[in-house]
């Protein structure tokens, strides 16, 4: 509560509060008017009756009649006691004791008369010509309308200051739980910011939009975490496996020079070794860009059976000379949105991967299928696998299995495909295929990539 | 050949000069993105090897204005950007190649080699000729010797390729990008393999190596076939 006006909670709280109590002061007011002109036209309605009464006792009865009911009326008690007077045209009083003046106009009116007890008054009246001589009026004084509307007035006032009392002690609570719920996710954050990455937001356990909110924020720092993680783990592992090649070009520089090796030979010796480290950043950087998503730009329909026919046709060659087999099923017309490119470099990246890890004799089988509205590219082989615990671990960068250490590759193969997979909204599935590994990469056939198809070609419609 | 190296960094600038002017180039060298453009804009320039980053103004630029300007001298952007995106940016701007650097001098060389045979304007061949070796583009067939030679499609492509540069060196790189439209390195053999098989095919019945392979480099249509 240190500074109200800056806090938007107290701003609701406040302002939610202000348009009650306006609200509410509308109310009185528009009931207030309403009551007024209610009794008003009451009270008009009263007099006008009652000289119509009188007037029908006198067209009956006479003078006598008229009198005599007046002087009843005027000796009886009652909380809203009439006035009455018969007047000549000269303003002569002939019967009755309101102390007025004689009225010059007939109808209801406010007449002034002289109260005895508190001076000089005002009361609703009507007046009316019993004959051309006699003028009757009736009157009723107007304070019996201004006590009963003090008293309203009195007790919608403290009905009303009750009630904003109720409101702003609301306001206050309310703005004081809003700022209590933002302040503590505000607190967990600066922890954060502090350097305690594990903190959370705090739930309430209400389940409410805070809770929501809160619920939201920590599933993003679970998020953040795990990215630091990676990267923690990544830089460290690119150092470690940087130190490899270098290590051992230092050595065979070492060696020349102790060994007296020709210059030109060693040097493209230790090219070579360069060269493999710089295609070794290159794989991490190019892991890097795939995963910042900002290639989705250069996104175009591509024909994958065409392509994937053409990979299948350029590696069974090489596949032969190493003594394995390459065999391949492909699905006609499949086409998605995408990057051509980095999908080759997928799928060739799985072919490669079978043939680095499988012993001579194996089979690789590749297929390209569409299940439903994904698209699923499978690279499969009855080679020695990977031992389902790994599974998990294999599309991790830098990971290698046990027996693949000795190999060459720097484990970036697969992080590369599961990279690209995930560019395009979709995912590398790997699988224990018993024997052998399962590789297949899952990718969804976008609305936006189906729209597109249809738009540019003449596919038949499903 | 006229050939302006734009390249800030003196080592490269060297490195590249020296290799060309060895090539039997004329080799002219600018420091910085306005004095190339000025060189393009007003000397007889044949080919020009922009940096993309220069002082003053980048090599993106100066392709883009050089090009604005009419000159259609070659260009081929050099990059220590290796990212998809630098390259469609560069292809954009108007450059003809594109080179991610580091890269080998001999890659380097081939492409100049290719991108100054595509200048003058060559009359589209549908046939190629060389010792022997006969390559019809119309009827896709290959003979050696006058004998048929039966070719995959990407083999004929390959092979197409070598014939185009006619006894130069064609990079793995650029066999790739020509042949298999692949502008990565898929660190594979699959060219290696290709051309082995190219090469058994034209060099059945003891036939002299019809393919020569030049180490770190590339291949070429080997010149005592």
């Amino acid at each position: 509560m240190r500074n109200w006006r800056r806090s938007a909670a107290y701003r609701i709280a406040f302002i939610n509060f202000g348009a009650l109590a306006i609200g509410l002061a509308l109310l009185g007011a528009a009931t207030f008017a309403m009551m007024h002109a209610s009794l008003t036209r009451q009270l008009n309605s009263m007099v006008s009756d009652e000289a119509a009464t009188l007037a029908a006792e006198y067209h009956s009865g006479g003078n006598g009649e008229l009198g005599e009911a007046i002087a009843k009326r005027q000796s009886s008690e009652s909380a809203t006691r009439m006035l009455y007077a018969v007047f000549t045209p000269d303003g002569h009083r002939i019967y009755g004791s309101f102390p007025s003046q004689r009225p010059a106009a007939l109808g209801g009116q406010e007449v002034e008369f002289t109260n005895p007890l508190e001076g000089p008054d005002t009361a609703r009246a009507t007046a009316i010509d019993l004959s051309p001589t006699e003028r009757l009026v009736v009157a009723v004084d107007s304070d019996w309308i201004e006590r009963v509307e003090q008293a309203v007035l009195i007790e919608f006032g403290v009905a009303f200051l009750g009630a904003c009392m109720l409101g702003l002690a609301g306001a206050i609570i309310l703005g004081g739980y809003l700022e209590r719920r933002l302040r503590s996710i505000s607190r967990s954050a600066e922890a954060i910011i502090r350097g305690d990455i594990r903190e959370r937001m705090p739930l309430s356990g209400r389940r409410d939009e805070f809770d929501q909110l809160a619920l939201t924020l920590n599933r993003m720092l679970d998020r953040v975490e795990g990215l630091l993680e990676n990267l923690r783990q990544v830089s460290s592992d690119v150092a470690h496996d940087l130190r490899t090649p270098l290590s051992k070009l230092r050595t065979l520089l070492e060696k020349g020079l102790l060994e007296g090796r020709a210059a030109d030979d060693l040097l493209e010796d230790a090219i070579r070794r360069v060269d493999e480290v710089l295609s070794l950043f290159a794989a991490i950087l190019r892991i890097a860009e795939v995963e910042s998503g900002e290639t989705r730009r250069f996104f175009a329909p591509v024909d994958l059976s065409p392509l994937v026919a053409d990979l299948a046709e350029s590696f069974a060659l090489s596949f032969e000379d190493e003594g394995r087999t390459l065999l391949w099923s492909l699905e006609d017309g499949i086409r998605i949105k995408g990057d051509r490119e980095l999908l080759a470099q997928a799928f060739i990246n799985l072919l490669e991967n079978a043939q680095r890890h499988t012993p001579s004799g194996s089979v690789i089988r590749l297929t390209l299928t569409m299940v439903g509205d994904t698209v699923c590219l499978q690279v499969l082989d009855n080679g020695p696998g990977v031992p389902t615990a790994d599974l998990g671990r294999v599309t991790k960068r830098f990971a290698r299995m046990g027996s693949a250490r000795n190999t060459q590759g720097y484990g970036l193969g697969l992080s590369l495909v599961s990279a690209v997979a995930k560019l395009h909204g979709g995912s590398l599935v790997l699988r224990d295929a018993e024997p052998g590994l399962s590789a297949t990469i899952e990718l969804p056939r976008t609305s936006a990539c189906v729209s597109h198809s249809q738009a540019t070609t003449k596919e038949p419609a499903e | 050949m006229r050939i302006l190296i734009a390249e800030d960094d003196g080592d490269t600038a060297e490195f590249i000069r020296r290799g060309l002017t060895e090539l039997g180039h004329n080799v002219f060298v600018a420091g910085n993105g306005l004095d190339a453009l000025h060189m393009l804009l007003q000397s007889d320039i044949d080919l020009a090897i922009l940096d993309r980053m220069l002082p003053e103004l980048d090599g993106l630029s100066v392709v883009r204005r050089i090009r604005a300007a009419t000159v259609e001298t070659p260009v081929l952007l050099l990059t220590a950007l290796g990212r998809i995106q630098d390259r469609v940016d560069g292809l954009d701007a108007g450059a003809d190649d594109y080179l991610v650097k580091p890269f080998a001098f001999s890659e380097l060389a081939a492409r100049v080699n290719a991108l100054v045979r595509r200048k003058p304007l060559q009359p589209t061949l549908s046939s190629f000729e060389h010792r022997g070796i006969s390559v019809d583009l119309l009827k896709r067939d290959v003979h050696r010797d006058g004998i048929p030679v039966q070719l995959q499609p990407r083999e004929f492509r390959i092979l197409e390729e070598l014939m185009r540069e006619g006894g130069k060196v064609v990079t793995r790189t650029m066999l790739l990008e020509r042949v298999w439209n692949y502008h990565f390195d898929p660190q594979t053999n699959i060219v290696d393999t290709h051309i082995s098989r190219l090469r058994a095919k034209l060099n059945e019945g003891g036939k002299p190596d019809a393919i020569e392979t030049v180490r770190g480099a590339g291949y070429r249509m080997a010149d005592d076939a």
